[in-house]
């Protein structure tokens, strides 16, 4: 936990480009969670200018289908998109690090159990997982969530995993256990700890694949249903109007992928500093 | 000994997982709200239609009869028939997957032909302090989605035509080259993503191996870059790239529904959709077993390969 | 006819986030050629960075402040990337501590000994060296992978590989350390053999005094980036000219009186950042006096040996505290 500290104040100093995505990530977490307050002009007004038009001093991002400002509609995708990735990430996190550490600590069987449950749930792509889960539940934002935190968590478990399982032969890990600790405390109080900074890392990585899934999902109509509407659902709903209207998607997609790209920096910044990878030089 | 008890546990593993993924499957389809046979009948249905069903289907039965049915009939190649054009799903689905494997293939291609040689010049350019620029595609490529790069390949190309089409598939019997005019756009937003993956798992490989002992101990023998990455890094970093590469294949094959649903490729992806848009859940169904039962074996050949590089685990063969 | 190993007033440091590091602090060192120089001091005294500044090894955040080191005639720090690759192919031979970790994993040891031999070694020639360090049936073992081999054989093996081209300069850094007891000798044997047989050099990294003593001509003790005190092995050893010299003489075990315990020597070596302007041993030295703070001795030609203490000639004229 130290060590991660340590990295986050020599972040700015050290990495320019993570900065850079911190930053971003901010101005859009600022953006979904105020959007509603700030003066950008109201999202469900229909007919507040022509339809289709291209961007203006008025309509920045141009107006959508129904004559709706978009700009105020990116906005609320943003919101819509980080919600829903968030919290599938969560439950990733969550579950991903309890089973991740307890398949480490505890072995054998155990051990067996989680690997291959996360074996069960890596065999099935995201998106297959997604059609499957929309036949079933129906779509929408529960769906979105299963979905995510199913294609998420094989990775989160492996990672914490092998960062504890180094730890399980500790000394200090030894000493608790001689001293009496019960399982739980050993996991809480000694292990996960240790294996903080490598989950941060694997939750900014969760979280771009989230925001893909999630993305995705909507662009195929199984994710947020209208009115409501994540980045991937304006995606789906502007690239009908994609030659006529082309500002559209490009807005949605710039703003889609500009978010992705700044956690995927960021989590390259992190892992820099938390795990340097240092090969030596050939020469 | 080792070799074999290595063999069989990933053999193992691997009908565990797919007994598994059956069943989740299975299960998942019984779980539909008001009753399987509610909702591919639509809510207006007759007695009759219901029991034609039923009687399809063996709904009367144990939920666990029916399991076991399905689960048998698996094993001989059974995925169930379309309830709407009434034809055996599993021979719907490999006709549609020589589509997708030249997808997945074309893919595969462009995300091995960059991405492989990005990754090792990022990996040693950043032993110097370099490497910014593999990172920064690397990036990219893993953030942009497939249907934000799809749709913009659409854009540009169906405004200028520029030689490659978007959309409209003929198959490759057919005519080879527009087969290949109509596959590049497809493939090659399919593989931006493999690409950067790729790329990733090789300059993380490649740098993990620059760390190791024998690498020094190259340079200390006056090797030259050159020579230390052909005979010592590339060898050695490979295991994991292969896996990866390998993984991403599965995906590809049964992933790429975006893809196919925007590029109006008629593969696997795009069937399994259309299965969920006319509810014909029998499709969804057996499709995604597929699919998964596709990947799991894949993954399980990659594991077998590993004992063709990696003298750790196939030496012991040789011992005996 | 000029030494085959010269380095001038050495000063090189890591950098690090925490500021520099001080690793080697204005090191002298002079080798002739086919002669064995045993280098002795504890784990940071800058032993192994001198050993890998011979192949300018030395990883990126080493920086060499001033001073210079040639070896062969090559300027070492100054020469060209193409040169120093051909100082390492041609005149270098190294072994390190671990052999398990200088052998690639995935290559059969025949392929890896003949690249080492350069274009166009013939089995012939790669089992013929493989026989010369002392492996057995080197028919079979050509198509073996180093995780088959035992410690002892793999070191063998690096050391082959070390000799291949035939080196005017051996470094060996803790070549033994890393093996089994009872076959340690075994292997030094092999490496010293091999060394006479070419008339090579050897240069021996080593904390263990003893080994140093009973296998090299001269003993040249390392402490804090600089040599204390060099001289010939059976000099320095029974009667040393530097404080710090006799506490490990005290320290390590082997030629303690019955019934007498092994004395530590007090404290730690220190950490340096940056040239030290008086003798980094003084918190540790029982001898210590005034001027050790305020001036750092040079090293002084006493008789065949070379110390750099204030104190030498008390020592050496049987001074003890």
């Amino acid at each position: 936990m130290r060590s991660l500290t340590q990295a986050l104040r020599r972040f700015a100093a050290g990495d320019r480009l993570a900065a850079l995505a911190l930053g971003v990530l901010c101005v859009m977490l600022f953006l979904g969670v105020f959007g509603p307050w700030l003066p950008l002009g109201d999202p469900t007004k229909l007919a507040a200018g022509p339809r289709l038009s291209p961007p203006s001093w008025e309509f920045p991002f141009g107006t959508d289908e129904l004559g709706r400002s978009f700009l105020p509609r990116v906005v609320e995708g943003i919101r819509y998109t980080f919600l829903l990735a968030s919290m599938a990430v969560a439950i990733t996190a969550v579950l991903g690090t309890l089973l991740g550490m307890l398949a480490a600590y505890l072995g054998r069987f155990v051990d067996q159990a989680v690997a291959r449950f996360a074996d069960l749930l890596f065999a099935f792509p995201p998106l297959l997982a997604g059609l499957l889960v929309a036949a079933v539940a129906g779509p929408g934002a529960l769906s979105v969530i299963a979905v995510i935190s199913a294609a998420t968590l094989p990775l989160f478990i492996r990672v914490i995993r092998s960062a504890s399982l180094s730890l399980a032969e500790r000394g200090f890990v030894i000493a608790a256990e001689v001293a009496g600790a019960s399982t739980w405390r050993i996991l809480i109080r000694h292990i996960l700890p240790n294996v903080m900074s490598a989950a941060i890392v694997q939750l900014t990585y969760a979280l771009s694949i989230a925001m893909i899934i999630e993305s995705a999902l909507s662009f195929l109509g199984l994710g947020e249903q209208p009115p409501r509407a994540s980045l991937g659902t304006l995606l789906r709903v502007s690239s009908v109007y994609l030659t006529i209207a082309p500002w559209l998607v490009g807005f949605a997609g710039i703003v889609l992928s500009l978010a992705i790209v700044s956690v995927n920096l960021l989590g390259d910044g992190l892992r820099d500093r938390v795990d340097p990878l240092r090969g030596r030089p050939l020469t | 000994m080792r070799i074999l008890t290595f063999l069989g546990s990933r053999v193992l593993f691997a009908l565990i997982t797919l007994t598994g993924a059956s069943l989740l499957v299975f299960i998942a389809l019984r779980l539909v709200p008001g009753g399987f046979a509610d909702v591919v009948l639509g809510p207006f249905v007759t007695p009759e239609a219901r029991e034609i069903l039923t009687a399809r289907f063996g709904l009367d039965q144990p939920v666990w009869v029916q399991f076991v049915k399905w689960f048998l009939a698996l094993f001989q190649g059974d995925l169930g028939t379309s309830l709407v054009t009434q034809q055996p799903v599993a021979a719907e689905l490999l006709r549609r997957l020589p589509v997708t494997a030249e997808l997945a293939f074309l893919s595969l291609l462009f995300a091995l032909s960059l991405g492989l040689p990005l990754g090792v010049a990022s990996a040693t350019a950043s032993t110097h302090g370099g490497g910014r620029f593999g990172r920064m595609v690397g990036a990219l490529g893993a953030s942009v989605p497939d249907f934000v790069l799809g749709s913009l390949f659409i854009f540009v190309f169906s405004v200028w035509s520029l030689g490659l089409k978007a959309g409209g598939y003929t198959p490759l019997a057919e005519d080879p080259i527009e087969n290949l005019l109509g596959m590049i756009l497809p493939a090659v937003t399919l593989g931006v993503f493999g690409m950067a993956l790729i790329l990733r798992t090789t300059r993380d490989a490649v740098l993990t191996v620059l760390t190791e002992g024998y690498i020094a101990a190259a340079v200390a023998r006056g090797d030259t870059p050159r020579q230390i990455l052909r005979h010592h890094v590339l060898r050695n970093a490979s295991v994991l790239v292969l896996t990866v590469s390998a993984t991403y294949f599965g995906y590809l094959l049964g992933g790429a529904v975006i893809v196919e649903v925007l590029f109006s490729v008629p593969g696997v992806g795009f069937y399994i959709y259309s299965g969920l848009l006319n509810r014909d859940y029998a499709v969804v169904q057996g499709g995604v077993l597929f699919v998964a039962a596709l990947f799991v074996l894949l993954n399980m050949l990659v594991d077998l390969a590993y004992v063709l590089i990696d003298p750790r685990i196939g030496a012991s063969r040789s011992q005996q | 006819m000029s030494a085959l190993v010269e380095a001038q007033d050495l000063d090189l440091i890591y950098a690090g986030e925490t500021g520099p590091v001080q690793a080697l602090d204005g090191l002298d060192l002079t080798l002739g050629a086919g002669d064995t120089l045993a280098i002795v001091g504890e784990s940071g005294s800058g032993k192994s960075t001198l050993g890998l500044a011979m192949g300018r090894l030395l990883p990126p955040e080493a920086e060499r402040r001033s001073g210079s080191l040639t070896i062969a005639g090559t300027p070492v720090f100054e020469a060209k990337q193409e040169e120093v690759r051909r100082l390492r192919r041609e005149t270098l031979g190294f072994v390190f501590q671990n052999p398990m970790s200088a052998l690639d994993p995935t290559m059969r040891i025949g392929r890896q000994v003949a690249r080492a031999c350069g274009r166009a070694a013939s089995e012939n020639h790669v089992q013929g060296l493989l026989a010369r360090a002392e492996l057995e049936a080197p028919e079979q073992l050509v198509r073996r992978y180093p995780h088959e081999l035992s410690g002892g054989m793999a070191q063998r093996v690096v050391i082959a590989m070390a000799i291949a081209r035939g080196p005017a300069l051996l470094v060996a850094d803790e070549p033994t350390a890393s093996l089994d007891v009872s076959i340690r000798a075994k292997v030094m044997a092999t490496l010293l053999a091999l060394q006479r047989e070419s008339g090579a050099s050897l240069v021996l990294l080593t904390h263990d005094l003893h080994l140093a003593a009973r296998h090299c001509q001269s003993l040249a003790v390392m402490y804090a980036g600089r040599i204390v005190e060099t001289g010939p092995s059976a000099a320095v050893l029974s009667r040393p000219g530097h404080p710090y010299t006799k506490g490990l003489l005290a320290a390590a075990a082997g030629n303690e009186a019955p019934g007498e315990a092994l004395q530590p020597i007090p404290g730690l070596p220190p950490m340096l950042h940056k040239p030290a302007k008086d003798c980094s041993f003084a918190p540790r030295c029982p001898y210590v006096e005034r001027r050790c703070q305020e001036l750092r001795p040079g090293a002084r030609l006493l008789g065949r040996k070379q110390v750099a203490c204030h104190f030498a000639e008390r020592l050496l004229a049987g001074d003890e505290r």
